[in-house]
């Protein structure tokens, strides 16, 4: 994820840049840079946050730009690396959010062609073929140019032929037009330019557009303009951050279609049948695995215990999954085994001291974090991104759900390796996974139905969470996100335990929330609920769409898309998020900074 | 020549009623202050608008569009954010070369517009009686030698009143302009800096009318409905008394037994009777009720507000959708006939005003028989229950029961 914008107007396009990019920095924040045109493109680029930029930014003239902050996916955070990226012949300034799939076969034929390459970036294959096409019409120039590219984009250009002309388009990456008065404007969304405007246009996937201080253009899929009405957004300045939602936590929710989105985009192909990371990874994952350590504290910590579920059905490895905070002083090392540390921000104190206990002893290690450059990815031999963005709400919501997909991808690469799955088993996942967003929309859209259930479990005092097999850890979540953000105590159990010891404190006012999938455990969970039903507390199921029995069983019964596979759990974990968000706002209490919680752990 | 209007500021002084709508649109006389201004600014030969707009732009766009209605050019320039006057006045730098600008939250005359229009580099200054909320003007026979920040002891009570002719060179000194003590961008910065080497000739106002607290829109009203011509579009049925200066706008019912004493302004699409009594400089805007047995006197009811049964509304502004229950009153005059004082923004303040009534936001109900104390200031969608007391300051969305 990455924060692009671009100017045309009277202000000095400096100080709107600069302006806007702070307010995307949530989009990410490892290096920026800005393109001011006057004559010629004045970039200046910097690594770090937008303050850095700022610093000792020269005093460009001009009114016409471009700017982008930089959450780095494809090449190291360095200046040359972070955007804009000129073109060879330094007329066309770029910048772009999203990931050029086929960037290295079109880098090597445009090297052929004797383009300049100065930046180890997808992105700057973009400015390349902008020149190629360019013919005195950037538009025309961007439209073709993005026909060679597969892959998602937002990007936004100018050049030194068109003065007064700033170029965007998007396809899967979001870009918004701001009308102005005398001034128009593109951002990665509305927050970027809401001081100078409220009038937005929206742009459709597939789309180009064009403006310049006094119009704005856009052209459809097939290069035809079209005409589109200006909307105008009511939002509070201060809700903005947030994208109009009241809190950061249901924003971040509702961010997962485009995070989930992202996660598999670039590392999964249907066509070639495979999964792909970056070669370190690959070398950690090829050879002889006797067994695997997943290390990790709390959400991370029940993301890496569906991880275990996921990784031992489809490679057979056994899989233990320890508390960080318990494997620096206890448990086994084995140098035959790869340890994956899962953590969030790459900083939790307890993870890193477990990372570094592991590689002195001689273990492979492998990182799943959001953050790029963080202290885990450069104690750890190879590092995977969940590139879901900044998460500020305390409560991790979007950074699960990556990180379980990511575990997900680990589980597929080693299980093709050792050829425990085929290739049409692996299409089959493959084609579950590009589905996802589309799941995770379906629940988003019917979250009314998960605010009635909420208001029946507010004024509860204990909430049981119960699961099998894979639902088991997604319980534990369920009930981590409740007690973490509503204050009230909430317990998952593997359903099948809960008459070794927790009916002792099921009582008629102890609501529990089943997870029952048309699997193996079906008869199984069924059976479950009519135990807890004997003892008199109301259930509320979550099920599958077309399970036509479970309202015979249950009191409550909530949704989700049928789809028995390693990735139902996904959706599943979005209505848990969004019954404990709806839980905690009922209750009034405070979501995105829960009493007594920080966002990263830093202390032991 | 250009007419720049600062039209950008929220006005928190003015709450509550500029919670939902810029100052420069609050109505005065059922128009918003604003067009008072490019009324008169038009009959004084100016054609070319540049309103400068932030806070709740679209307001100010919507009601003005192009200027097509008042067959004027108007064009916009968001400030972005409120930095003070001069950033305000330096966003129009590329769209002007010599031009006037002034604060649209202040009523400016059209001898005054002409006046400012005729003298290249001149500034509109005002006498006023109590000085000390305004910036100071020290002067040399016409010409202006510095303008100082509020005083506690002024020296003169020849005060800015807020309106200027400047050319393309005030932008070098706004340029130059640093960051006052109260964090803002004084223009008044600027024109000291400018004094020093060009001229700037004052301008004596004859009608000026700035409103910085809600009360003070009482008096603005007053004064625009002195100058009204009587003019009834709307059906007047019989046992009337009309008297003295009255609009009453199309699609709108006098019923029988109203009495109505001008200068009063009536809106469209109201009803208003049968059997009430409106007294002098009372403003009504579109879509009211006015009902039986009520009586208004010098007051501002806004767009679609009802005051339907036995009600009293004195020296009071009522904002727009509000509803009062029956027999709910409001009290306008302190039974030791002191000024009275109010808490605005949690602050006490006095108006220097005997009468003062309400202060009411918009979407306001109040239940049958509430009672509402002198200078009493309602915030947007309070609720006040039947037979409640209210006075002070009542933030919004409040109930009071």
């Amino acid at each position: 994820m990455c924060g692009i914008i671009g100017y045309a107007g009277f202000r000095d396009a400096n100080k709107v840049l600069i302006d806007s990019l702070k307010r995307l920095e949530y989009r990410g924040y490892d290096s920026a840079g800005i393109s001011v045109l006057h004559k010629k493109q004045q970039v200046y680029k910097k690594v770090g946050e937008i303050k850095n930029l700022e610093k000792n930014l020269p005093d460009f003239k001009g009114s016409v730009g471009v700017g982008h902050t930089r959450w780095a996916t494809h090449g190291a955070v360095s200046t040359e690396n972070a955007h804009p990226h000129l073109s060879s012949n330094k007329k066309i300034a770029i910048v772009h959010n999203g990931i050029i799939e086929n960037f290295s076969k079109l880098r090597d034929s445009l090297k052929k062609k004797g383009y300049k390459f100065s930046s180890n970036t997808d992105s700057e294959v973009i400015a390349h073929l902008i020149q190629e096409s360019y013919n005195g019409n950037l538009e025309n120039a961007v439209y073709f140019a993005l026909k060679k590219v597969s892959g998602y984009y937002a990007i936004v250009a100018t050049s030194t032929d068109e003065p007064g002309k700033v170029v965007g388009a998007r396809k899967d990456s979001p870009l918004v037009i701001g009308a102005g008065d005398n001034e128009n404007f593109l951002g990665s969304d509305i927050t970027a330019f809401l001081k100078y405007t409220n009038r937005v246009v929206y742009l459709n996937d597939g789309e180009v557009c064009a403006i310049t201080n006094k119009d704005i253009k856009i052209f459809d899929e097939k290069n035809k303009q079209v005409k589109r009405n200006e909307e105008i957004v009511k939002w509070d300045f201060k809700d903005a951050e947030k994208s109009g939602f009241p809190h950061f936590m249901l924003k971040e929710i509702y961010d997962q279609p485009e995070t989930v989105h992202h996660v598999i985009r670039g590392r999964v192909s249907e066509i070639d049948r495979s999964v792909q990371f970056n070669e370190k990874v690959e070398n950690l994952l090829k050879t002889g695995l006797d067994s695997i350590h997943i290390v990790a504290c709390g959400t991370s910590n029940y993301a890496s215990l569906v991880g275990k579920y996921l990784i031992e059905k489809l490679t057979g490895i056994p899989v233990n999954v320890e508390l960080s905070s318990e494997y620096r002083y206890f448990g086994t090392r084995d140098e035959k085994s790869l340890v994956i540390v899962v953590t969030q921000s790459g900083e939790t104190l307890d993870t890193l001291a477990a990372l570094k206990e592991a590689k002195n002893s001689g273990c492979r290690t492998l990182v799943v974090t959001n953050v790029i450059g963080s202290t885990a990815t450069r104690i750890a031999d190879a590092y995977i991104l969940t590139q879901s963005g900044p998460e500020i709400g305390v409560a991790a919501t979007k950074t699960f759900t990556s990180q379980i997909l990511v575990l997900c991808l680990i589980a597929l690469k080693i299980g093709i390796s050792k050829n425990k799955i085929g290739a049409d088993e692996l299409y089959k996942y493959i084609h579950h996974l590009k589905e996802l967003p589309k799941k995770v929309r379906q629940i988003l859209d019917h979250s009314n139905k998960i605010l009635e259930v909420a208001k029946k479990l507010k004024n509860a005092n204990s909430v049981f969470f119960i699961g099998r097999g894979i639902n088991f850890p997604i319980s534990l979540e369920g009930a981590l996100k409740l007690k973490e953000i509503s204050y009230i105590h909430a317990e998952g159990f593997a359903a099948g335990e809960l008459k070794h010891g927790p009916f002792a404190l099921l009582t008629k006012i102890t609501p529990v929330v089943a997870i029952v999938t048309k699997d193996s455990t079906y008869d199984k969970m069924i059976a479950n609920i009519g135990e807890v039903k004997a003892r008199g507390p109301k259930v509320i199921a979550i099920a599958e769409d077309d399970d036509t029995e479970i309202e015979k069983h249950a009191d409550y019964v909530l949704r989700f898309p049928s789809n028995s596979d390693i990735s139902s759990c996904i959706p599943i974990v979005v209505i848990f998020q969004l019954l404990a968000y709806h839980v905690a706002n009922l209750r009034g209490c405070s979501i995105d900074k829960p009493r007594n919680l920080a966002k990263s752990v830093t202390v032991e | 020549m250009k007419c720049v209007i600062l039209a950008a500021g929220e006005g928190k002084r003015v709450h509550p009623l500029t919670y939902t709508r810029p100052k420069v649109m609050i109505p005065i006389a059922n128009k918003p202050i604003l067009e008072w201004n490019l009324i008169n600014a038009i009959n004084a030969g100016i054609k070319d608008f540049i309103f400068v707009v932030g806070y709740k732009s679209e307001m100010v766009r919507s009601y003005f569009g192009n200027g097509e209605k008042w067959k004027v050019e108007i064009e916009y320039v968001n400030q972005g954010e409120a930095l003070g006057t001069a950033h305000a006045i330096g966003m129009v730098k590329k769209f002007v070369s010599d031009f006037i600008v002034l604060c649209g939250d202040t009523i400016f005359g059209k001898e005054d517009f002409k006046n400012i229009i005729k003298s290249k580099n001149s500034i509109g200054l005002v006498k006023v009686e109590d000085p000390k909320e305004y910036g100071i003007v020290e002067l040399e026979k016409d010409n202006v030698v510095k303008i100082y920040e509020k005083m506690n002891e002024p020296f003169t009570d020849i005060i800015n009143g807020g309106i200027y002719h400047f050319s393309f060179k005030i932008f070098n000194y706004i340029h130059k302009t640093k960051k006052s003590p109260r964090g803002e961008f004084e223009i008044t910065d600027s024109i000291n800096m400018m004094i020093k080497d060009t001229k700037l000739k004052a301008i004596f106002l004859k009608e000026w009318r700035d409103v910085v607290y809600p009360w003070h829109l009482l008096d603005a009203n007053e004064e625009i409905l002195k100058k009204i011509d009587k003019k009834v579009d709307g059906t007047v049925e019989k046992n009337i008394t009309i008297k003295g200066k009255v609009i009453i706008g199309k699609d709108t019912t006098i019923m029988n037994g109203a009495y109505i004493e001008g200068p009063v302004v009536i809106g469209q699409n109201c009803k208003i009777g049968p059997n009430c009594c409106i007294r002098p400089y009372t403003s009504i805007g579109n879509d009211c009720h006015i009902g039986n047995a009520c009586e208004i006197k010098n007051s501002i009811v806004m767009n679609s507000s009802n005051v339907p049964h036995q009600n009293y509304v004195g020296d009071s502004i009522i904002g727009e959708n509000c509803n009062l229950g029956a027999g709910s009153k409001v009290a306008n005059l302190r039974l030791d006939k002191n000024n009275i004082n109010v808490i605005l923004n949690g602050k006490k303040i006095n108006t220097k005003r005997r009468k003062l009534g309400v202060i009411m936001g918009d979407d306001v109900q109040t239940g049958i028989n509430s009672m509402m104390n002198v200078g009493a200031i309602i915030g947007n969608k309070c609720f006040i229950g039947p037979g409640s007391i209210v006075r002070g300051e009542i933030i919004s969305n409040s109930k009071i029961l």
